[in-house]
């Protein structure tokens, strides 16, 4: 208990250094580029094009709402968590100066680069609310949820963060390991098309990935005026219980990061 | 703002051990089998393994507020590890660290700094880095780039920043910390004369208001100065105690490996230092007559020969005084081979207060070098408490020459 107070106050009293970090990674991300946060729907917007002529006329796949926004939603979530974790996964050791030579709690890192990607996710949700517009999606009161489904991935997306940079930081191997299960892990989650239509015993055993509850839980509240289901409940129960873990092992091995970088 | 001066010490180092792994550590996972396996091997974690050593071997000390301590010694010391342990970026192996308040450390003052941005941007990033509060470092803004001397840059990405100007901006942020400790490790190695002077001054000012300091630092001058005590690390504490002691310790050390250069023909075997009475007078008052008695020996047939006398002061090695005196002002017949003699050099220490060291040397002018030298060949310390810095003793005096004033009008004084 007095870990967990610890590394809680410690937040608390540093709050200030975890906005200006994460304003310096925001002002420095989109420096000296002429898109500017352009940048944040180019990747979204590019991707919806090229699936959409995959899923719409090579291979033809059944989707709740219109294939288009059914894809650029789940992508511009998919890429909040994606962009997050390879901004965190290298955000200790891109800093080691600050690393070794000045005391301030580390969690302050990939933290920020949650809160980057947070502000970019909310930039590109721009384009998805224009798209819902022209589809004529109407905005149910289950968009109060909203707040809480963001929530839930910015636990689970944290959780995974410290456990990269810290990784990263004694493992160089991490980061190359990190960009082949990523690749994977889109086509194993919800994102360009519903993974309950693999089925079979590979259905059951992706139908385990918290991510595609949560992505599925943003379609519910946002384009099908529904609640999230039980699936989602549980996601995010996982995702709290792995930010405890998570953050109380980068805790304990902080002091050895400035030896060890 | 005036601090309550309390006796806890504000900063504790006790028995402190920290083991260091030498080369690299296992970075990717192939290595990482075989380390875990040694690393459950290993019963004892106070033990060293082959490729480790200790860094910080059983340091302790404390420092209370309005104190200043020093660590000097060599390269690799431990010195700027102590640092880091005090400001926690490392934890102890062994013992305890502990700082009580708000620390401040001028310990890679720009480490923050972010070439892209500009100095407007980085002094708010630096100042939150140093646990700043926002609205603290608004108020101060104007002071941090004033004192920096950068108002004209201060909107430019410090990327186009000399290094001189970076060092003189972080230092700047920095110095307008409001530290209850505050650790400095060798800053003073930067900016111009102006601005170092500028540095001490405000050191000397945290000093005042109670800050307790903890300084790292090659400049024994300037540790003689800001610093009561010190401690002197090479392979665990060498010395520890009163600042001039301890950086005679380290000088004569440090000194000793330099001694006996030359040809040798004529050698000098020693030297011994006398006050005024006879007495071996390590301490002495300013303007006392001394006498640095050298004794040299032949091994070759020499005439004509140069006996050179130095003194410099100990903390920064400054060149007080170089002369030269010829075997014809000593009236000393040619040497012949075993021929023993010894000069008399006789001086008065004009000097202030300081640790000086005497050293020694013989030229020979036929050969055109040295025969051999010895530094030291005697230390004194000069004890006096007028001066606030300089070398020289001036021996000023102040007296009133004149004297006017006014008498204050009635009203003015009835209102005070």
């Amino acid at each position: 208990m007095n870990i967990l107070r610890e590394m809680v106050g410690e937040q608390i009293e540093y709050r200030e250094l975890l906005a200006s970090i994460a304003r310096r990674d925001l002002m420095l991300r989109y420096k000296q580029t002429v898109m500017g946060f352009g940048w944040a729907i180019f990747m979204p917007v590019l991707n919806t094009i090229i699936f959409s002529v995959i899923f719409m006329r090579v291979a033809p796949v059944e989707t709740p709402v219109p294939y288009p926004i059914y894809a650029f939603c789940g992508l511009t979530a998919w890429n909040f968590f994606a962009s997050t974790l390879r901004f965190a996964l290298s955000s200790l050791t891109s800093n080691p100066s600050l690393v070794t030579k000045v005391y301030f709690p580390r969690e302050i890192f990939p933290f920020a680069a949650v809160a980057v990607g947070l502000v970019d996710f909310a930039v590109a949700s721009l384009v998805l609310f224009a798209m819902m517009a022209y589809y004529r999606i109407e905005i149910g009161w289950t968009v109060l949820l909203l707040p809480i489904v963001v929530l839930a991935q910015v636990i689970l997306t944290a959780a995974v963060a410290l456990l990269l940079a810290m990784g990263n930081l004694f493992y160089r191997d991490v980061k190359y390991l990190f960009e082949v299960v990523l690749s994977v892990a889109m086509f194993a989650t919800s994102v360009v098309y519903p993974v309950d239509r693999v089925g079979g015993w590979l259905g059951a055993l992706l139908a385990l990935n918290p991510m595609t509850h949560i992505l599925d839980a943003y379609r519910a509240v946002l384009l099908e005026r529904q609640l999230p289901g039980p699936a989602f409940a549980a996601s995010a129960a996982l995702g709290v219980a792995a930010l405890a873990l998570s953050w109380w092992r980068f805790h304990l091995a902080e002091y050895e990061f400035a030896e060890s970088l | 703002m005036p601090r309550v001066f309390d006796a806890q010490p504000a900063v504790t180092f006790d028995a402190v051990w920290k083991k260091f792994r030498r080369g690299e550590r296992h970075d990717s996972l192939r290595d990482l089998l075989p380390a875990l396996i040694k690393r459950g091997l290993r019963p004892n974690a106070a033990a060293l393994g082959a490729e480790e050593f200790w860094a910080v071997e059983d340091v302790s000390f404390e420092a209370r507020a309005g104190e200043a301590l020093a660590i000097i010694g060599p390269n690799g010391a431990g010195k700027s590890t102590i640092l880091k342990l005090l400001t926690k970026i490392l934890r102890p192996t062994k013992g305890q660290a502990a700082v009580r308040g708000r620390v401040g450390a001028l310990i890679e003052v720009a480490a923050g700094f972010h070439p892209d941005l500009t100095g407007r941007e980085n002094v708010y990033l630096q100042g939150a880095i140093m646990h700043m509060k926002r609205a603290e470092i608004a108020a101060k803004f104007d002071d941090i780039v004033e004192f920096a001397g950068l108002a004209p840059f201060i909107d430019t990405p410090v990327k186009r920043y000399s290094s001189g100007m970076n060092a003189r901006l972080g230092f700047s942020i920095a110095a307008h910390l409001d530290p209850d400790v505050l650790l400095i490790d060798e800053v003073l190695a930067v900016g111009d004369m102006a601005f170092q002077q500028r540095c001490i001054e405000r050191m000397h000012a945290f000093k005042r208001q109670g800050v307790s300091i903890v300084f790292v630092s090659h400049n024994l001058q300037a540790v003689a100065n800001l610093c009561e005590r010190a401690i002197y690390l090479q392979r665990g504490v060498r010395a520890q105690g009163p600042s001039l002691e301890v950086i005679e310790q380290y000088v004569r050390a440090s000194d000793r490996q330099q001694a006996a250069t030359g040809s040798g023909t004529v050698e000098i075997v020693g030297g011994e230092l006398f006050d005024h009475r006879g007495e071996p007078a390590p301490v002495v008052e300013p303007g006392q007559v001394m006498t640095l008695r050298v004794s040299y020996r032949a091994h070759a047939p020499v005439s004509d020969l140069l006996f050179g006398f130095l003194a410099h002061r100990s903390t920064d090695s400054l060149l007080v005084y170089d002369a030269n005196f010829s075997s014809g002002e000593l009236a000393l017949r040619p040497v012949r081979p075993g021929d023993q003699f010894s000069v008399d050099f006789r001086f008065r220490a004009h000097l202030t207060r300081g640790q000086y060291h005497l050293a020694c040397h013989v030229f020979d002018t036929a050969t055109q070098e040295y025969t051999s030298r010895m530094s030291p060949v005697g230390i004194f310390t000069v004890r006096e408490d007028r001066t606030f810095a300089g070398i020289a003793d001036l021996q000023v005096t102040s007296t009133l020459a004149g004297s006017r004033s006014r008498e204050a009008a009635p009203g003015i004084a009835g209102q005070l």
